[in-house]
């Protein structure tokens, strides 16, 4: 009899000590670290966008170095998928169930982060910031994703206002990626036109291994367009001047904010990226804001190598808000306590684009940048601001 | 329109047709497809970007020191990897060729990172040539001249030359060639140096017409190997043929078919050659005697 007490109490002893630290514990939460991961192209065709992966690593130093945040330090994984979705998918089971990352911050892509996205939600892990604007973040709503990319579509649209009402350019041709992060562009341009009865003069699109844009620089001359509007990656964007300026043909250009690398961009292009109209989500480069000024800095202690662009720091922007949100969460740090903290977040500002969530009631609750600023590139490569911070969503 | 489609496909097959070449001098003597080619060349167009770019070395000094690496790349890939294969099958050698181009894009993305670069380069690639209404770009022109005079030079060596001669007698018999005399080993290393030569001009032409970067050779590659097979693996001027009337091909279906399905002409005419000529079109279909 004392026996089978003593193995009965044997046991629950055993169950109390097995589930009551699974039940407190929180995934990628320590006494001492918050472990978080992204993924981001570091080989391949996109990998230029893969700078902004490190440049979240810029960020987490500066936060290890000031003590962390709440007594904990922050342990970054940086995974290379190549821009390939079934690399991502394998990153993220990886960040899940073997390392254990508590949040997952940016990843450049849509294809690939729509492969990561359901069963990072199935796994109720908090995704902050992917680095693309389109709608699949926000819709359907997610608990735990938080946008800030400034949506394609929306700003696509109000680039092409900018064009039509603010520079007079009627006749406007557009030339983008055929994929996902190209046709949101469209989908924006195509939408403002409409509501005003005009209709693109061409449309023309380019695979992302095409290196041959002869005959897409031709299609765009024979348009007869004053104004091309492009959403395309860097390659491309160099090609097509290229191609249109041996062609003689020299519309006045517009593009997003994937493109605002002007120093990258005029190297590659030869300066033929002079005139290009940008929108923009962050300060620019050579900024006098403070927090620039710091990260500038800490860009020279801590990563001396990589060129100071604008790639590099959108890994700063696209994790500020994130950051922010573990500071408010307090100590008491679960998926739970942050979401609700980063709901409080409204106009909250750091260098990029002023950040508001809210109850996730709408998908606008969760896309939480929705300004743009547009700059014209000068002949020497630097920026002229020609507005202040613009709503583009509403 | 129309003419300038042809030129422009002209342009764009001269450097389809340099790779294609490349490919077919290694095929012609090994049957080996070598899928390096197309790193070989990036990593010397690298090279040639570094002595340009940063050590502000003159053109043709840069140009001479890039065809020696070329070289030496090429022997060093040939004496180590392939030639240490045992008892290799060709699907063995084909197979390091790929492991060789995932290292060659490894150690380039490392060493110079993924930015995309501007190499410089004597001819501009925005300036042109007006003849007669038919405008063509510097670069265009000078990739057509530097192609078909590369060409004129091979069809001379493999010719008129000794070894020329030696490198078709390895191809056609290499047992043969050795009992006569021909240092076979000798050959395949020269082999691979001449093809990766080649392969250089191409990559420094293709990265002259848009941007030097990791990935810039994986498209030409393909388009390259698609001009050898319409022309002829195993012929110098099917390769040629091949690269001019693919660039042809797939310039007039993108203006005036469809620019969406552009990049796709070239695997289509791989599947249709392959059903209806398999040989190519201008080299002889080689019967094996048993």
């Amino acid at each position: 009899m004392v026996k089978k007490n003593l193995f009965g109490v044997g046991l629950l002893a055993f169950i109390f000590f097995i589930s009551a630290p699974a039940s407190a514990a929180v995934r990628g939460v320590t006494d001492t670290e918050i472990l978080i991961g992204q993924w981001g192209p570091q080989t391949g065709p996109a990998a230029p966008w893969g700078a902004v992966a490190r440049g979240t690593d810029l960020l987490v130093k500066m936060i290890n170095d000031e003590g962390g945040i709440h007594g904990r330090k922050i342990k970054y994984y940086l995974r290379d998928d190549s821009y390939m979705p079934a690399k991502t998918k394998a990153i993220a089971k990886e960040f899940v169930e073997q390392i254990g990352v508590f949040a997952v911050v940016g990843g450049v892509g849509v294809a690939t982060g729509m492969t990561a996205r359901d069963y990072l939600m199935e796994n109720k892990v908090p995704w902050c910031g992917p680095v693309t604007g389109v709608y699949e973040w926000i819709t359907p709503i997610q608990k735990y994703l938080f946008a800030i990319y400034p949506l394609y579509d929306d700003e696509a649209f109000n680039l092409t206002g900018y064009l039509y009402e603010k520079l007079g350019y009627k006749k406007i041709a557009m030339f983008y990626q055929n994929d996902d992060y190209g046709k949101q562009g469209v989908m924006g341009v195509e939408r403002y036109l409409l509501k005003h009865k005009i209709k693109l003069v061409e449309k023309v699109s380019a695979e992302v291994t095409d290196r041959d844009l002869s005959t897409h620089a031709l299609k765009l001359k024979n348009s007869g367009a004053e104004a091309v509007i492009m959403w395309t990656m860097p390659t491309h964007a160099a090609l097509i001047l290229a191609e249109t300026a041996k062609i003689g043909f020299k519309p006045q250009w517009a593009t997003s904010n994937t493109l605002s690398d002007s120093a990258l961009m005029m190297g590659i292009t030869k300066g033929l990226w002079a005139g290009m109209i940008n929108s923009f989500f962050g300060e620019l480069p050579d900024s006098n804001h403070p927090l620039m000024v710091k990260y500038r800095e800490a860009h020279k202690k801590y990563a001396p190598q990589e060129r100071w662009g604008v790639f590099y720091y959108a890994g700063i922007i696209f994790a500020e808000p994130f950051f922010e949100g573990l500071r408010r969460a307090g100590r008491n740090l679960t998926p739970e306590t942050w979401i609700s903290a980063m709901e409080t977040l409204k106009n909250w500002q750091g260098i990029g684009p002023p950040i508001t969530y809210g109850p996730p009631k709408t998908p606008m609750d969760r896309q939480g940048g929705k300004h743009v600023f547009y700059g014209k590139v000068r002949p020497d490569g630097t920026i002229e601001r020609l507005t202040d911070w613009i709503q583009i969503t509403k | 329109m129309f003419g300038q489609l042809i030129v422009s496909g002209l342009a764009v097959g001269a450097c389809y047709a340099l790779l294609a070449l490349a490919m077919v001098i290694i095929y012609k003597t090994s049957e080996v497809l070598n899928f390096a080619q197309g790193e070989m060349a990036m990593i010397s167009t690298f090279i040639a970007f570094t002595l340009l770019d940063t050590y502000h070395v003159p053109f043709p000094y840069a140009f001479a020191i890039t065809f020696l690496f070329a070289i030496l790349l090429a022997v060093f890939f040939e004496m180590v990897f392939l030639r240490q294969a045992k008892d290799p099958t060709v699907l063995g050698l084909i197979i390091i060729t790929l492991g060789f181009e995932m290292m060659l894009m490894g150690f380039v993305g490392w060493k110079w990172g993924p930015d995309q670069r501007s190499l410089p380069f004597p001819v501009s690639n925005i300036e042109t040539y007006n003849f007669s209404g038919m405008i063509i770009s510097k670069i265009n022109f000078w990739t057509i001249i530097v192609s078909l005079i590369l060409m004129f030079i091979l069809f001379l060596f493999f010719r008129y030359t000794k070894m020329g001669i030696a490198m078709r007698a390895t191809q056609q018999n290499q047992l043969a060639a050795r009992v006569m005399g021909i240092r076979t080993k000798r050959i395949f290393s020269f082999t691979w140096a001449l093809s990766s030569m080649v392969g250089t001009v191409a990559g420094m032409l293709i990265a002259a017409l848009g941007v030097l970067d990791p990935p810039m050779m994986m498209d030409p590659l393909l388009k390259g190997f698609a001009s050898g097979v319409l022309g002829g693996m195993t012929s110098l001027p099917g390769a040629a043929l091949g690269g001019a009337l693919l660039g042809i091909i797939e310039n007039l279906f993108g203006g005036y078919v469809s620019l969406s399905f552009k990049s796709v002409v070239a695997f289509a005419i791989i599947v249709l050659m392959l059903c209806i000529k398999p040989s190519g079109l201008l080299a002889k279909h080689y019967v094996k005697k048993v």
